[in-house]
């Protein structure tokens, strides 16, 4: 069972309202094959708001977390990760991004904590042995370290994975499906996540088809059809990407 | 802590990965030391008993037995990096893309040089040679051909590690880049088993010196274009 309170460690973020916007993007797409994925996405995203993407299969959510993780190049358009442009500084944004996708990344032959022990070096996280036992004793596999992950079912990779997540300093979280696979205790489990980075100050990204679980944890939503942004509602997200969500809503209201 | 000494030390980290999974798995070593016996055992039976025959032919059929069975177990741990995304992961980590590159690069070297040297003893033995009167400049040799053959596999692996025709199309890449290697390493290993007589040895090494840091160079350059999608 995970333990009820989850260390995170973000980046030394600021206040909300010193920070940039966590996503800025402008006319952002992705043609995959001459076929657009994504067809040209404006949004504004801002620091420490949890957001969730919406939208049929198809509609553009993984490639536009995959675009932000830097796993992919845009075919055109702009991007930017706490001021940091993707295409420049593709190296600095890595160092702010947590990405968790479909595939969990995991290597079959390592076991449990070799892999999180693995990924602790390559996110040069601090105090590496005690932060990777804390991470599996938080996604509840602290007596299957010494497991090899080939053994594992479905659910705990997806636990695993979530562990690696949070061996990340990360500003911006990107999670691709995260309920898939898991339990009950494995939702809660990312529920738990949420609030935690939510009180850490941590942008959060969600795509999900089962996103009312994740309801009551959500500052906005962005529904994406075919490649394009089809609404943005709620708090903390625009799709302007030039003006702040307040100044919009306040432009709005005086007409 | 230097850039430098943190470099080498994320290196380590994804070479000792690699070596963890190929002790437990042994996928790449297996099958390419099967390869590499079958292709001394045909040959052996081909050149048939004549001692002189084998002894003339042995450097030839040693990198010939070696270079093959490298292609396969290059491949092998690239494919590690195919489960379950973890090349995306791989490439996601917040590190410089040639840190990735030496990683790789040196737990192909381990695996080679294992390789190679388990293939040189069998030589010895099959083909009955003196392998022990000329052991420091054969290691030399089988050093350098397998940091090469590792160097040139790794970055070629990278090339084809998403393509459907991997298997076919890494030793078509491979082979042509590795021909001044191939030489290079025939060469001196005939010139170590004969004693040196003409002087030659040091050359050849030289050239295979050459070969490798050039290779490494280029490949830890131009990696990480490999990773973009």
């Amino acid at each position: 069972m995970p333990q009820t309170t989850i260390y995170v460690s973000p980046r030394s973020l600021g206040a909300h309202d010193t920070r940039p916007p966590a996503v800025v993007t402008a006319d952002l797409a992705r043609l995959f094959a001459g076929t657009p994925a994504l067809a040209g996405v404006s949004l504004r995203v801002e620091a420490g708001r949890t957001i969730a993407l919406l939208g049929a299969n198809g509609a553009g959510k993984t490639t536009l977390l995959r675009l932000l993780a830097t796993a992919i190049q845009p075919s055109y358009g702009m991007a930017q990760v706490d001021g940091l442009d993707l295409g420049r500084q593709a190296d600095l944004v890595r160092e702010r991004v947590v990405y968790l996708s479909h595939a969990t990344g995991l290597y079959d032959d390592l076991t449990a904590r070799e892999n999180l022990d693995f990924s602790a070096r390559m996110l040069d996280t601090p105090e590496r042995a005690a932060r990777v036992e804390r991470a599996l004793g938080d996604v509840g596999l602290a007596d299957r370290a010494e497991t090899r992950v080939r053994d594992f079912s479905a659910g705990m990779r997806k636990r695993l994975a979530l562990g690696r997540v949070l061996l990340g300093q990360a500003s911006l979280v990107l999670l691709d499906e995260p309920l898939a696979a898991l339990d009950e205790d494995g939702m809660r489990l990312v529920e738990q996540l949420l609030a935690a980075w939510r009180e850490a100050g941590v942008t959060v990204l969600i795509a999900s088809h089962a996103i009312e679980r994740l309801e009551r944890h959500l500052d906005g939503r962005v529904l994406l059809d075919r490649g394009l942004v089809a609404e943005v509602s709620g708090a903390g997200v625009s799709s302007n990407p030039l003006a702040p969500a307040s100044e919009r809503r306040q432009a709005v209201a005086t007409g | 802590m230097s850039t430098l000494r943190r470099e080498a030390g994320l290196a380590m980290a994804v070479a000792r990965k690699d070596a963890l999974a190929e002790l437990r798995g042994r996928h790449a070593t297996v099958s390419a030391l099967f390869f590499a016996a079958v292709v001394l055992l045909l040959f052996g039976f081909a050149l048939g008993p004549d001692s002189a025959r084998l002894a003339a032919a042995a450097p030839g059929l040693l990198w010939l037995a070696v270079v093959f069975a490298g292609i396969l177990a290059v491949n092998r741990l690239h494919l590690l990096e195919t489960e379950d995304g973890a090349l995306e992961q791989l490439a996601l980590y917040p590190v410089p893309r040639r840190v990735i590159y030496a990683g790789k690069a040196i737990g192909g070297f381990a695996v080679m040089l294992v390789l190679a040297l388990v293939v040189l003893g069998a030589v010895g033995v099959l083909f009955a040679i003196d392998i022990a009167a000329a052991w420091f400049p054969l290691l030399v040799t089988v050093v350098l051909g397998a940091a090469g053959i590792a160097a040139v596999g790794t970055f070629y692996a990278g090339v084809t590690v998403r393509l459907r025709a991997r298997e076919v199309m890494l030793p078509l890449l491979m082979l042509p880049v590795l021909a001044p290697l191939l030489l290079g390493a025939v060469k001196a290993t005939a010139a170590a088993l004969a004693g040196d007589p003409f002087g030659e040895l040091g050359a050849w090494l030289q050239l295979l010196v050459a070969f490798d840091v050039i290779m490494i160079v280029a490949g830890a350059a131009t990696y990480g274009f490999l990773l973009e999608d």
